[in-house]
Order: structure tokens, then C-alpha cells, then sequence
């Protein structure tokens, strides 16, 4: 049997550094909240508990979730350092999102066999929501797309994220499609198949398009890509999906005046330095100011940059910790959507497997087209970065995620496709 | 004075990560190096490997089976290396060691154990490093592993 050993260090290491971070910020800042300590402290303990209950219960992969900690921990210690009450709700995010971690492990676990004929409830719910945030959203930086329930506004277009892997992957390994005769998929089957995936992502793209949900879209996208890739076998079909995805975005610059911003301030944004390229421009001051090795945490000045605290926040992390800093948090993005494809080869399950790719592609992908975006390698797109942007729905979502990821992880062989 | 202590502060924070990813990477290296060592090379003695690509294919099997002792190939639940193959009978064929060598039987099954595309008859034949064997649609190499490797 596969013996399970326990390393303490990476606990160590994550705690010495939650530590040390709040330590830095707490020097450097006057803070009149005494709850930042306590809240510190607490999160210190749930990051052992967690760590151990998923290394002793044998809840799966056992690098997941320390990965995610150490994100969050950057991400908690630099939205303190910006803003001291942006870091408490952060910390309160970071704690409920290890409750909802837990809570979807067990969730997916006990339900395992129903998740892959929710099709229709997917999507349901996507449209729905679609329609609740048109109906009732509110207009926050330009997009329509929060609804605000009881003070608590929520942005639903995070959430539809899952949905929507959910949703393909279902439809991707149903197995209606697969079971004839000679139990070989025939061609007529496949191409339905590939048919529904394509109007579901497609109606999910558009709506987010409606709602300026630029990022989303994109991200919604290349999960699809993806998943065409790995799914379908037709070279003709991919290509005229990423040629309608081009054609798509050429329409979008030549004719909506948003779109032709981001691009026109991403080729040159010294055209309009003080208005339109403002954010931009500040962003890369910001990360040159940094240099190698950063101006210290509490000594750099991110407040310059527009909305720092979700989009940009990757910008203040390279001021404050330098492109060296910068690189780590990459890293650490890196192996966590390696441990993502890892769990989905490893999955004995098709539908299972399916998710798995769709959400390791999802926050690899949207580590990319942000920090891609923040630092002008690809046009500006506003979406968060995940563990460290502020915001409720993308934590929860995120936390959601790869909690899916967890409980698949922790079926390993335990559940299989049955087989007559 | 207090912007050096921070800034020094953060040099150690920043090689702290660092430190978690290596020691994370290096976790994650050991992991994949001792289930290597498992499914190829790692076993002490005797393997057997499959030839067939696996999504050829509609039945779950390993890409390697440990050969120790007496080790029986079937359908069966109840075989050391139980593989749902339609074509194999429930008790095929059976792998035992005698004497330090590996011999190869065929228990009267339907359609037949092959060794090197020759079938078997009723009486035991000892296999060698790199014999093919073959049961219902799966193709397996049996590997010996040479001693003092």
C-alpha cells in the first residue's frame, strides 16, 4: 500500500511566512484594529488543522491546499499593507472559503454519481442568473454585473464559471452518446456532441459579452478551446471556432468603442498617458519601480494604480516584492495547475477527469490573462487573479474550485466507470 | 532605518516562498520517483508489461503486474490479476516460480494462453526475460529483471 508520510515543513515554511508578512505590515502600519492579530492567528491554526485533516484523513492530493494557502497568505498580507480593513474581510473570506473547501469536498464525494447528469440544471442556473443580473445588477467599473442581495453584493458571472466546466464536461462524457452497438462512437454522435458543447459555450459567451464581462468571456472561451482540443478530433472544427473567436474580436475592435480602448491604450498607452492608458501605465511604473528585488513591503506606493486591490494587485506585489516576488507567485500558480492536471490524469472517472482539465485550464488560464494583462504582454482585461485579488464571489469560487479538484483527487480509484 | 529592517524583511519573506516551492517541488519529485520505481523497474522481481496501447482497449488494465510467486490470470474476481476481458476464461493461465524460474501455464481455458504466438499445451513452459504472452486481446512482455541490477 502506498505509504503516506507527513511532511511538517511546507506547514512551517507557510506558517513562518504568514507570520513574518503580517509582522512586515504591522511595522510599517499604524493599525487600530486589534482583531487583525487575532484573525491572524486563527488563520494560522485553520492552516495547520486543514493541512492535517487532509493529510491524515487521506483526503487526496496533499499539496492543493498549501499551495492555496500560501496564495492566500500573499494575498491576505499585500491587501492588508493597501488597505488594513480590505485585509480583515479578506482574512474572514480566506476562512470562509476553507469552510466552503471542506463543504464541497463532502458535497461532490457524497453525490459523486449525480454531478454527471446535471446538464440541464447547469445551464439553467447559468441562464438564470444571466437574466437576475440583467434584470437587477447593479453597475460597478463599468460592467453591469453584480447583484446586490441585503448589502452583499455578489458578482454571479464568478460563479457561472463552475457551472459552466461543470455543464461541457457533462456533456463531454455523457454517456448516451457513447453506448451504441459496438460501443465505439460513431461519428453522427461525436459531432452532436460537440455540437451542444459548442451553442452552450457560445450562449454562455455571448451573455457575458452583453455584460461587458470581457475577462470572463475570454477565460469561458479557452476553457471550450480546450476542451475541443482534447475532446474533439475534427482539426476543421477547432480551427473555425478560433476563427470565429478571431473574427469575433475584430468586430469588437473595428466596431465597440470599449474594445477598441483596451486594445488602442494595450499598443499605445502614452497615446492618452493621463486618461485612458492611466491604469496601465501606472501598473508598469509601479513594477519597474520594484526593480529585482522590490522596495519592501509598506515602502512602495501602490496606491497610484486604479482598483490595485483586485486587478492590478499583482502590480503592487512586484513593487512591493519585486519582479523576484512576482516570479514566486507565479511559481506557485505553476504547480498548482500542475497538481490540477495531475489529478485529472490520474482520475479513473471520465466525467470526473473532464472537470478536473476544465478547472485546472480555468485558473491557469485566468492567472494568465490578468497578469498578462497588468503587465501589457496582452490587452487589459478586468478579471482577478486567484486566492489574492479582493473580492468575495472570485475567493468562494475559487475555493470551490479547487475543492472539486480535492474531492476528485480523493476518489482515485475508488469510484470507475462501470463497466458490464 | 525602519524602510532597511522591512526591506530586509521582505528579502526573507520572498526567499521564504521560494523555499515552500522547493520544498513543495521536491515533495512532489519524491512522489512521482517512488510511483515510477513502482510501476517500472522498481518491482523486486518478475513484471509483466503491457503491449497493447490502452485505449485500444475497452476494458480497464494496468500498465504492469507485479509476478511474484503464483500469481493466476483471469476474468475472476478472485485472480491475483483479475482483468475484465470478454475473451479470457475466469481461471486462464497461471505464472509460478519453481526453483528460482518462472513457468507459464494454461488452465484449460477457452481460447488459449500463446507464449511468443505459439499456444500452449497441457504442460508448463518456462519463460524467459522478454517472452511475449498473450491472453484473450491483451499482449503482455514478461520482464526478469537480471540480478545485481
Amino acid at each position: 500500500m502506498e505509504k503516506r508520510m507527513l511532511s511538517i515543513k511546507p506547514l512551517f515554511l507557510l506558517i513562518t511566512a504568514n507570520l513574518l508578512g503580517m509582522l512586515i505590515v504591522i511595522m510599517n502600519k499604524d493599525i487600530q484594529s486589534e482583531n487583525i492579530v487575532y484573525l491572524c492567528a486563527l488563520m494560522c491554526l485553520i492552516n495547520v488543522i486543514a493541512y492535517l485533516v487532509i493529510n491524515l484523513c487521506a483526503l487526496g492530493d496533499g499539496y492543493l491546499f498549501i499551495i492555496i494557502s500560501m496564495l492566500s497568505s500573499i494575498g491576505i498580507i499585500m491587501q492588508t499593507r493597501i488597505n488594513s480593513d480590505n485585509g480583515i474581510r479578506q482574512m474572514m473570506l480566506y476562512l470562509a472559503g476553507v469552510f466552503c473547501y471542506f463543504i464541497t469536498i463532502i458535497v461532490y464525494k457524497v453525490f459523486h454519481k449525480y454531478w454527471n447528469r446535471l446538464t440541464l440544471v447547469y445551464f439553467g442556473v447559468s441562464i438564470l442568473s444571466f437574466i437576475l443580473t440583467a434584470l437587477l445588477g447593479a453597475v460597478k467599473n463599468g460592467s453591469k454585473n453584480w447583484i446586490i442581495i441585503g448589502g452583499i453584493s455578489i458578482q454571479p458571472s464568478e460563479f457561472i464559471r463552475i457551472l459552466f466546466v461543470l455543464s461541457l464536461a457533462a456533456v463531454l462524457t455523457n454517456g448516451k452518446f457513447k453506448k451504441n452497438k459496438d460501443q465505439v462512437e460513431d461519428k453522427k454522435m461525436k459531432r452532436l456532441r460537440l455540437g451542444i458543447v459548442a451553442i452552450i459555450a457560445y450562449i454562455n459567451a455571448f451573455c457575458l459579452l452583453l455584460q461587458r464581462e470581457w475577462g470572463i468571456a475570454v477565460l469561458f472561451f479557452a476553457i471550450y478551446l480546450s476542451y475541443l482540443f482534447i475532446y474533439g478530433d475534427s482539426k476543421l472544427f477547432f480551427s473555425a471556432n478560433i476563427f470565429a473567436a478571431l473574427s469575433a474580436g475584430f468586430i469588437g475592435v473595428k466596431f465597440m468603442s470599449h474594445i477598441q480602448v483596451r486594445v488602442s491604450t494595450w499598443l499605445d498607452p502614452f497615446a492618452d498617458a493621463t486618461g485612458k492608458g492611466y491604469q496601465i501605465l501606472q501598473s508598469m511604473f509601479a513594477i519597474s519601480a520594484g526593480g529585482f528585488a522590490g522596495s519592501g513591503i509598506g515602502h512602495g506606493a501602490p496606491y497610484f494604480i486604479p482598483i490595485v486591490s483586485s486587478d492590478f494587485i499583482f502590480s503592487a506585489i512586484c513593487e512591493e516584492m519585486g519582479v523576484l516576488g512576482g516570479i514566486a507567485v507565479l511559481l506557485l500558480y505553476f504547480v498548482l495547475v500542475y497538481r490540477g492536471f495531475k489529478i485529472a490524469l490520474s482520475s479513473t472517472n471520465d466525467f470526473n477527469k473532464a472537470v478536473s482539465i476544465g478547472l485546472s485550464v480555468m485558473l491557469g488560464v485566468q492567472t494568465f490573462i490578468i497578469v498578462g494583462g497588468v503587465v501589457k504582454l496582452i490587452p487589459l482585461t478586468g478579471i482577478t487573479l486567484p486566492f489574492i485579488s479582493y473580492g468575495g464571489s472570485s475567493m468562494i469560487t475559487t475555493f470551490i474550485a479547487l475543492g472539486i479538484l480535492q474531492a476528485i483527487s480523493s476518489m482515485k480509484g475508488e469510484v470507475t466507470d462501470e463497466i458490464e | 532605518m525602519q524602510e532597511i529592517i522591512s526591506k530586509i524583511l521582505t528579502y526573507i519573506f520572498v526567499i521564504i516562498i521560494y523555499l515552500f516551492i522547493y520544498v513543495i517541488i521536491r515533495m512532489i519529485f519524491l512522489d512521482i520517483h517512488t510511483m515510477y520505481r513502482k510501476k517500472s523497474g522498481g518491482f523486486a522481481d518478475a513484471y509483466l508489461k503491457l503491449i497493447n496501447l490502452r485505449q485500444d482497449l475497452d476494458f480497464p488494465v494496468d500498465e504492469s503486474y507485479e509476478v511474484s510467486d503464483n500469481e493466476v490470470i483471469g476474468r475472476g474476481k478472485k485472480c491475483d490479476i483479475s482483468i475484465a476481458d470478454r475473451y479470457l476464461s475466469t481461471k486462464h493461465s497461471r505464472i509460478f516460480k519453481s526453483s528460482g524460474k518462472f513457468y507459464l501455464e494454461d488452465l484449460e481455458s477457452t481460447n488459449g494462453t500463446y507464449l511468443n504466438g505459439e499456444e500452449l499445451t497441457d504442460k508448463a513452459v518456462e519463460l524467459l526475460d522478454g517472452d511475449k504472452i498473450t491472453v484473450g486481446r491483451i499482449n503482455f512482455l514478461f520482464v526478469l529483471p537480471s540480478k545485481g541490477e
